[in-house]
């Protein structure tokens, strides 16, 4: 190829380029005569072997068709819920990101909740008689920070090549959920949540200033249930029911897919192609 | 209109052609790469090969029972973007969290005149799949590269799935549990009128099942003819998991299961597996 031959002697400064017009300084003979030695044990007299080139050989890299680094991502976004099925909460919610390099950012999210009871809710009511505890959640905010480590691009039918990332997060924030009554003469009350989240999601880049990012985020939590032994003299308040409500670890795992808009909408490379 | 007219208005088409001619052929005027393919010298990892995976899968988010079991996927690859296929898995059914924490609080033996199921009613009426697969078509609009942590390089493809499901459904109902001889009508022989007592129905959630099959995925390959699989699917059929009485013929349940109680039921399972491509030798394009 040609092109990994090296120099003798590296640069001084490893930014400096060396221009290659300077003659050798002489250097110490019995080094040289070694190194001639070497070279010279390497030439063989037989028949020039030529080894095949594999494309395996050839790392193309190319520069990155997006920069994010000093860039503020803003992403509006709708969510459901995977993992629960009594109840599952829509949201709608938004993420303001920046980031400090190409691959960190911190970032705020909030979100709003709407419940949507699903079948089996009525189903065991009806079938085993038995009323299910559950709460709704009604919002949530956090502080973020991603990790990008994954970048890629695929051919979409042979025709155009999209970019495309895989991003981590990680954050602490706080929700609140509300219980939801079995019985509706008697009062629900709502819980102050801290909720650790991790997740991760993909971006796909459309343009210098908008992609499209869905992902997967698993709030975790404790949360305060409804006690099972509520009639007329116990539990009757909605502060007896929270003293002495029964807790649960929660995973809220939720698929969430959204379009990021970028600020400053576009970007200099600082390196050269 | 005399002679003038009709020569200018030959002259004006004329050069109206000619613009549109010039305008052609200016945008004719392309870069010589136009043509080209998007991507030369790709290894073509699955065109014209057998794909042969073996495979885990589990349910996603099931109401009453998790199937969780091991199968195997063949697939030929007609070229780099069409495929057909099928995938045929054995599972074995967990209790899912709900189950577990309605049984303990139902009452232990049957007890008739209660509208609540003992937990053997409960528990022996939810079905099982031993057996489930699909043959489908797939399509691979998408493959691509990408760099992990800076190091690891590696080739992709999404594909997407449609085609025929198919279950083995299995429930344990014994004659002592279901033994409603004619659940929701009165009795032909006795002349005894339906009790409207769910719970010793026959459930009916049982037995073979047709249905739509949906999926889709991503191969990460790890070399030239080992891929990791990973893929959502979604097997549709008509199903009762809980064998309960949900809808009667006015919907709403009607104190009797029946086979209007079997409904379009969408199983979502997520799967896993390690695709073996071959020949294993793989070309390129030009």
């Amino acid at each position: 190829m040609g092109g990994d031959e090296k120099p003798a002697t590296p640069p001084a400064d490893p930014g400096e380029i060396d221009m290659g017009a300077e003659d050798p300084k002489p250097g110490d003979l019995a080094t040289d005569m070694a190194n001639a030695d070497k070279a010279n044990a390497s030439v063989s007299s037989g028949p020039a072997r030529k080894t095949p080139l594999s494309w395996s050989d050839i790392i193309t890299v190319v520069r990155k068709p997006f920069l994010k680094v000093r860039r503020t991502e803003l992403y509006p976004f709708v969510g459901t819920t995977m993992n629960d099925n009594m109840v599952r909460h829509y949201t709608v919610g938004g993420e303001l990101a920046y980031y400090l390099t190409d691959v960190l950012a911190v970032g705020v999210e909030g979100m709003y909740y709407q419940r949507a009871f699903r079948e089996p809710f009525d189903l065991v009511a009806r079938q085993a008689r038995r009323l299910p505890t559950v709460n709704e959640y009604k919002w949530s905010a956090a502080l973020n920070f991603h990790y990008v480590p994954v970048y890629g691009k695929f051919a979409v039918l042979d025709k155009r090549i999209v970019t495309w990332e895989v991003q981590f997060v990680a954050g602490i924030g706080a929700g609140q959920s509300q219980v939801i009554p079995r019985d509706t003469k008697f009062p629900g009350f709502s819980n102050f949540l801290i909720q650790p989240n991790v997740g991760a999601g993909m971006r796909f880049f459309l343009a210098k200033w908008i992609t499209i990012n869905a992902g997967v985020r698993d709030y975790i939590f404790i949360d305060k249930f409804e006690p099972t032994n509520r009639e007329v003299g116990m539990n009757e308040t909605a502060e007896a029911a929270k003293k002495n409500a029964d807790s649960a670890f929660i995973n809220n795992v939720m698929f969430q897919i959204g379009v990021s808009f970028w600020l400053p909408t576009s970007f200099e490379y600082t390196t050269f192609r | 209109m005399n002679i003038k007219h009709i020569i200018l208005a030959a002259a004006v088409c004329s050069t109206f052609v000619a613009t549109e001619d010039t305008a052609s052929a200016e945008g004719r005027r392309l870069n010589e790469l136009k043509e080209a393919p998007a991507v030369r010298h790709r290894r073509l990892l699955v065109s014209g090969r057998f794909e042969f995976t073996p495979l885990f899968e589990s349910t996603i988010n099931a109401d009453f029972r998790h199937i969780i079991g091991g199968g195997a996927k063949l697939e030929y690859h007609l070229g780099d973007k069409f495929s057909i296929g099928g995938i045929v898995v054995g599972s074995t059914a967990l209790n899912t969290k709900l189950v577990d924490r309605i049984i303990p609080t139902l009452e232990p033996a049957v007890d008739n005149m209660t509208r609540e199921p003992s937990q053997d009613e409960f528990n022996l009426r939810l079905n099982t799949m031993p057996l489930h697969g699909a043959a489908y078509a797939s399509l691979t609009p998408w493959y691509g590269k990408l760099a992990a942590f800076g190091q690891a390089y590696v080739a992709f493809d999404f594909y997407f799935q449609a085609g025929l499901a198919f279950a083995q459904l299995k429930s344990d109902c014994p004659d002592s549990i279901c033994n409603d001889p004619s659940p929701g009508i009165t009795n032909p022989a006795t002349m005894a009128p339906p009790d409207l007592n769910p719970n010793n129905d026959d459930p009916l959630n049982s037995g073979s099942r047709l249905g739509l099959y949906l999926g889709g995925g991503i191969h990460v390959f790890l070399n030239d003819f080992i891929a990791l699989d990973l893929t959502f699917r979604d097997y549709a059929f008509g199903d009762n998991p809980s064998g309960a009485d949900v809808s009667g013929p006015r919907d709403g349940p009607d104190g009797a299961v029946t086979k209007d109680d079997n409904r379009f039921v969408h199983h979502l399972f997520f799967g896993a597996g390690v695709s073996i491509m071959f020949p294993t030798k793989v070309k390129r394009t030009n």
